[in-house]
This record gives C-alpha cells, sequence and structure tokens, in this order.
C-alpha cells in the first residue's frame, strides 16, 4: 500500500449485472436452476464495466463523462467502495467521503442535527470532529433555521445541500461526487463549486461525474470518458471533452432524420481568403437547401461545442421554393476561440412553428487562431466559450492621504 | 472513435475478484467499524422512539402482553401442570419469553435490514455492521423488558438465586446464536425474497418449539440433546431458570452442547455472510 493517501488505482475493472436483477423470488431461483443445464447462463449478463483501468493521483480532480447508463455511478460506487468489481482491483488510500446519490443516508424521520451527526460518523468522523465540523456544515448548507426539524419536511434543495455540506466538510482524502448538482439553485452550485476547487487545492482528490461539461471542464483537470462500458478516452480534460463532443455530434448527425420535407445539403464553411476559420475574422457558410414545395420559412443557424445547445444562433425569413435554393451567410466576426465546433441548422415554418428539417448538425467547424480564452479559476465556470475583444485602462491609485477619509 | 482494439467479451479469468474469507482480516476491519455499529443501532433506536408516545414502553410491552395472554389463557385452555419448583407461573414465563423476544426479534430485524436498506449502497463499511447493529437495538429492548422481570420479583417478593453467577455464560451463548442465524438470514433474504415472508412463520413455530410456556423437560429426554444442538435458546432458558429462580448449576452436558452448537453457527453465518457480501449491492 502507498503510505500517500488520495490515490486511487483502477485495474483492469469489469463488473456486470443480471438483466432482470431486482427479482429475487423462489419461483425465479427454480426457473434459473430448471435451465441451468440447457445454457451455460450467459446471456442473463449484461456487462456494464469491461476493463476500465486508470490512476489518479492525490490531489487530482478527475471527471467522468458519458452518456447515461454508461457504467459512470457503478464505477464510482466501485470505487467508494459499497459494490465490488467482479473482476480486476481497486486501490484506494486515505478515507473516502462519498456523495453518490441526493439524499445518501440522510433518515428523513431524524433532524437536520441528528442526520448531520450520524451521517457523518458512518462517513468516520469521530464525535468531536463533527462537533468541530457542525457549525461550518449547516452554515454551509444554509439550514441554520432548519436544523432541528425532520428532514421530511426540508426542500429537495435542502436536503442536498445538506448531503453536499456533509461530504465536502468531513476533508476526506479522496470525494467523490456523483451528479448532484443538478439539484441545487445556480448560486449554490456556484458555493458546491468553489467548494469543490478549494478542497482539490488542499489536497483532496475529487473524483466527479456530472452532465454538466462547463462545470466539468472548469473543475477538472483530468477525465475519463466511459462509452459503451468501457473507457473511450482519457487524459487531460480538454481533450477528453473534445472527442466526447464530437461522438455527441456524430451521434446526433446519425440520429437527425433526412425524410422531411427540407434537406440541407453541400455544407461549406470558408474563412477569409478561401483560408480556415478563425477568431475574430470573417466565415462564410454556403448551403443548398431542397425543398418539396414552397414554404414561408425561419431558417437557423447556429455553433455549438457538440451537444445541441448552441452558443450562437442567427436566423433568417425567407420564402423557399420547391427545388433548390442556395444560401450564403456571412458573419464578420466569429466570436469564437480556437478549437473544434459544429454548425447545427433547423428550417421551421413562420406561422406555425412546424418543422421541416430539425434541428441537426451540418457541418463541423474547426477555428484556428491565435486567441485563447483567458484562464479562469475553477469557481468560474463559462457557459461556452466566446470570444470577446476587451481593451482594459488601469489608473494608478492617487496617493492622496486626503481622500481616504483617515 | 478512440479505441479500436477489440476487447474480449469476458475478462480473462486469472483477473476474477476474489476475497479470501481470512478471518484475520476481516475482523480488525469490523472492529474499526465498531462506532458504526452503534451509531447505526442509535439511529434505528432514535427514529423508532421519536415519534412514539410510549418510547421504550413498547419495547416492555410485548414481552408483557404475551407473559399476560399466556398465563391467563394459553395455559389454563391446555392444561399445562408446570413444575416450576414453587416459583409464580408468571415469573417462570417471563424468563423465557425474554430471552426469546430477544432472540425473535433479532433475527427477524436483521433478516431484512439488508434488502432496500437506503445505506447499503452509499456508505462504506462492513456489511455486517448492518445486522449487528439491529440486533444491538433488539439488546437494548432486552435490556428495557428486563425491568419488567425485576417488577415481578418485588410483586412476588421473591430474590433471585447466588448462581446467577452463571448469567453472563448463558447470554454469551444467546448472543452467538442470534448474530449467527440473523447473519444468515440477513445474507440469504438478499437473494431468496421469500424468506421475508417465511421467516415471521418459523419464529412463530419457533415460539411454540422452544420450552418457553413449558419446562425443557416436557422435551423426552432422548430427545433432548439433539433437540438442543438445533435450538441452544432451549438451553438458555432453562439454563436461566435453573440460576436466576432454582438456584442450581445448569445442566453442564447441555449447556457445553449449546454453547458449541452456537460457536458453529456463529462462525459459519459470518463466513457465510462475508462469502456473500460482495453481491449484496447489486441486488438490494
Amino acid at each position: 500500500m502507498s503510505p500517500e493517501p488520495g490515490r486511487v488505482v483502477v485495474d483492469q475493472v469489469w463488473k456486470r449485472f443480471r438483466k432482470d436483477r431486482g427479482r429475487k423470488l423462489l419461483r425465479d431461483h427454480l426457473t434459473r436452476a430448471a435451465h441451468f443445464g440447457r445454457s451455460n447462463g450467459d446471456d442473463a449478463w449484461r456487462w456494464v464495466l469491461r476493463d476500465i483501468s486508470f490512476e489518479v493521483e492525490p490531489g487530482d480532480a478527475m471527471a467522468i463523462v458519458g452518456v447515461n447508463g454508461s457504467g459512470k455511478s457503478t464505477l464510482l460506487k466501485i470505487i467508494a467502495g459499497v459494490m465490488f468489481p467482479h473482476s480486476g482491483s481497486v486501490e484506494t488510500t486515505g478515507r473516502i467521503g462519498a456523495l453518490l446519490e441526493v439524499m445518501s443516508g440522510i433518515h428523513p424521520d431524524l433532524t437536520g442535527r441528528e442526520n448531520v451527526q450520524v451521517y457523518a460518523t458512518l462517513l468516520g468522523l469521530s464525535r468531536k470532529q463533527v462537533a468541530e465540523k457542525f457549525d461550518q456544515i449547516v452554515e454551509f448548507a444554509e439550514v441554520e433555521d432548519a436544523v432541528d426539524r425532520q428532514v421530511k419536511f426540508y426542500s429537495s434543495g435542502m436536503k442536498m445541500r445538506i448531503g453536499f455540506a456533509i461530504a465536502a466538510f468531513l476533508e476526506p482524502s479522496i470525494l467523490i461526487v456523483d451528479e448532484v448538482l443538478a439539484v441545487g439553485d445556480s448560486s449554490f452550485q456556484q458555493k458546491c463549486l468553489t467548494r469543490m476547487s478549494e478542497v482539490t487545492k488542499s489536497g483532496t482528490t475529487l473524483l466527479l461525474v456530472s452532465h454538466d461539461l462547463a462545470a466539468v471542464a472548469a473543475t477538472a483537470h483530468k477525465g475519463v470518458w466511459l462509452g459503451d462500458s468501457r473507457v473511450e478516452a482519457s487524459g487531460p480534460i480538454d481533450e477528453v471533452l473534445g472527442k466526447y463532443r464530437s461522438a455527441i455530434e456524430e451521434r446526433a448527425a446519425a440520429g437527425a432524420s433526412t425524410g422531411g420535407p427540407v434537406t440541407i445539403r453541400n455544407v461549406r464553411v470558408t474563412g477569409a481568403d478561401n483560408s480556415l476559420v478563425s477568431t475574430n475574422a470573417p466565415c462564410t457558410i454556403t448551403l443548398e437547401v431542397e425543398s418539396d414545395e414552397e414554404y414561408n420559412v425561419n431558417l437557423y443557424v447556429g455553433a455549438s461545442e457538440g451537444p445541441p445547445t448552441p452558443i450562437f444562433v442567427v436566423r433568417r425569413e425567407l420564402v423557399l421554393e420547391a427545388g433548390r435554393t442556395t444560401i450564403t451567410l456571412e458573419l464578420p466576426r466569429i466570436p469564437l476561440p480556437a478549437g473544434k465546433y459544429f454548425l447545427w441548422c433547423g428550417v421551421f415554418r413562420v406561422m406555425s412553428r412546424i418543422e421541416l428539417a430539425p434541428w441537426h448538425p451540418i457541418a463541423s467547424l474547426p477555428v484556428v487562431g491565435r486567441y485563447r480564452l483567458d484562464p479562469t479559476p475553477g469557481s468560474i465556470v463559462r457557459l461556452s466559450p466566446v470570444f470577446v475583444e476587451s481593451n482594459w485602462t488601469v489608473e494608478r491609485p492617487v496617493l492622496d492621504p486626503v481622500a481616504d477619509g483617515s | 472513435m478512440a479505441v479500436t482494439d477489440q476487447l474480449p467479451d469476458a475478462p480473462p479469468p486469472e483477473l476474477r475478484f476474489r476475497r479470501g474469507l481470512a478471518f484475520t482480516s476481516s475482523l480488525p476491519k469490523l472492529w474499526e467499524s465498531r462506532h458504526i455499529i452503534v451509531n447505526l443501532g442509535k439511529r434505528e433506536l432514535r427514529v423508532r422512539y421519536n415519534q412514539a408516545i410510549l418510547g421504550f414502553g413498547w419495547a416492555i410491552l410485548t414481552p408483557v402482553v404475551m407473559m399476560v395472554v399466556i398465563s391467563v389463557f394459553i395455559k389454563q385452555a391446555s392444561g399445562i401442570k408446570v413444575h416450576s419448583q414453587g416459583w409464580p407461573y408468571p415469573i417462570f414465563l417471563y424468563t423465557g419469553l425474554l430471552a426469546w423476544t430477544f432472540f425473535s426479534s433479532a433475527v427477524s430485524s436483521a433478516g431484512g435490514i439488508l434488502v432496500s436498506n437506503p445505506l447499503l449502497n452509499k456508505v462504506y463499511a462492513p456489511r455486517e455492521v448492518f445486522p449487528l447493529a439491529t440486533i444491538g437495538t433488539s439488546g437494548v429492548d432486552a435490556g428495557a423488558a428486563t425491568l419488567v422481570l425485576a417488577v415481578l420479583f418485588v410483586i412476588y417478593q421473591r430474590v433471585p438465586e447466588p448462581t446467577i453467577v452463571w448469567l453472563p455464560v448463558l447470554l454469551l451463548v444467546l448472543l452467538a446464536f442470534t448474530v449467527g442465524v440473523g447473519l444468515v438470514f440477513a445474507a440469504l433474504t438478499v437473494y431468496l425474497r421469500d424468506l421475508r415472508q417465511l421467516l415471521p412463520l418459523i419464529l412463530q413455530v419457533g415460539l411454540f418449539a422452544t420450552p418457553i410456556i413449558y419446562p425443557l423437560s416436557f422435551i423426552p429426554s432422548q430427545w433432548r440433546a439433539l433437540y438442543i444442538t438445533v435450538n441452544p435458546v432451549a438451553e438458555v432458558i432453562d439454563g436461566l431458570r435453573r440460576t436466576v429462580l432454582y438456584g442450581q448449576a445448569p445442566n453442564g452436558r447441555y449447556l457445553a452442547l449449546a454453547a458449541a452448537s452456537s460457536t458453529v453457527v456463529l462462525v459459519v453465518g459470518y463466513a457465510l455472510f462475508k462469502r456473500m457480501e460482495t453481491g449484496f449491492a447489486d441486488v438490494s
């Protein structure tokens, strides 16, 4: 065992579940026993994790991303020690503070105070430590008034806050947070993010699962992308997120129907002088729209990092005639920093807003250039990357003792 | 996509995660988790009695009502002649009921503790802490119910015999057997949900099949040794009556049998529990 607390070594972990899990009646066992001779029973199992290996160094912040059902939560449970792998091994050093679900371990019939005490000791804190941390936890969770009320009368946000506060103030060597930020309001989310970057700074290893990619990018510096029950990519968070986003886009492109009344084809994207698109420079998008009859439409074109939520959208109202229409769109200044983006397009009728071509990705949009976004601390989360020119003026302080008021 | 190499359908067998049954590693871990057991037990008691008007009264009420019902109705109706060596029947009966109520409530709550337990998937701890904590709360209840026995002594103006020094030995045997059986049912119920329905029936049968209403001497003497091996609670109850009430030493041979049997049940139960532990979180 390494003496250094906070290390996580996941080595070739496999995990499978029964397809019909949950049913544990005597009849099911008898049926299974009756079938035992005929099949080897392998078809009743589904692999949810296959050959997962990665390492987290002490003090690292690692995010695990992936679509729903890709095994993220199962992996966290195995790391937290509440589940056991089928094959392979997980080694952790130091105390683990795990917030695996909202309301984890919070008992509705106990008061907030009793819950903090009981749950914190369950997670490994001594009585004395709990007493020391109690005020901090209550203050962070913003439940001062309700602390002697039964938790079943709490709002769901309060329950979540108290759960997060306990886990975050334990000072564990490893903090595991599974998709819990979704519940709190945005100001509490901000607090959670700040707290998480604080604990990583103090040397705690952070393992985080979230679908909020912006928060992930701001909080974590390493990432693992789980897709189809295996590690699709791992490494620095930006690389992993880049690959993950393009996969989302590819999946959306594959899923977009092409059989609608209006189709988009032959998309061309060029920067100034037919070169690549670069930040703060003009960009020309040409696309052909094929329509089966005449429509009065709104045409939307936007850019995104991969998911359907665009960074910006522009709209043009026009009359589409039957046949092919070539449309040229000029954007004099692309507000995107260098990176990989995707163009999305959708066509809707003006009055009824009926979808003629769904909102779908139509082309990739690589942006080059020397402009980079200014770095931010983990607690400042950009919703999406937008490049804005800025001019600063800093005036020296006037060294006049009278102006001080002292 | 990033990964191009082909994964096999199943992991190589040598990677299979196995955990040995080494008591040398699991027992120290259990010891480290002792405060978790205490806290879980406290929490259970708080939840149970915070909202109940009678509070701990409930723990006392069950054996007391049983005692009244049995001594007033069942004994009269069945016409059992109990040779209680000059002791009032309610005391004789209540001694047996105390031991049985502890065993029965401990086993039935341990049996269901791992099914749909909100903490099981959330907090890491050796899983036996959950049944052990709930068995502990049954112990606290039994302690409260013992007060009634003291009251009975006062009412009938009796005092326990000095042979009460045997009490710790008897309680240890009872505890070992209860924990062993509790662990077995806790583990099995996870995989075999029918046990939740079956367990109350088994315990109901046990109430009448164990010498509680009647003395151990009702069991034919040629079967008694075998019976005690299967159900050490019988010997514990008989031992309690001999030592606390009659001022006799327990039957050495039977006590040894019961102790041996309880130890085996405890060790096998714990081993079985640890063996099945790796799958609990997957199915409950």
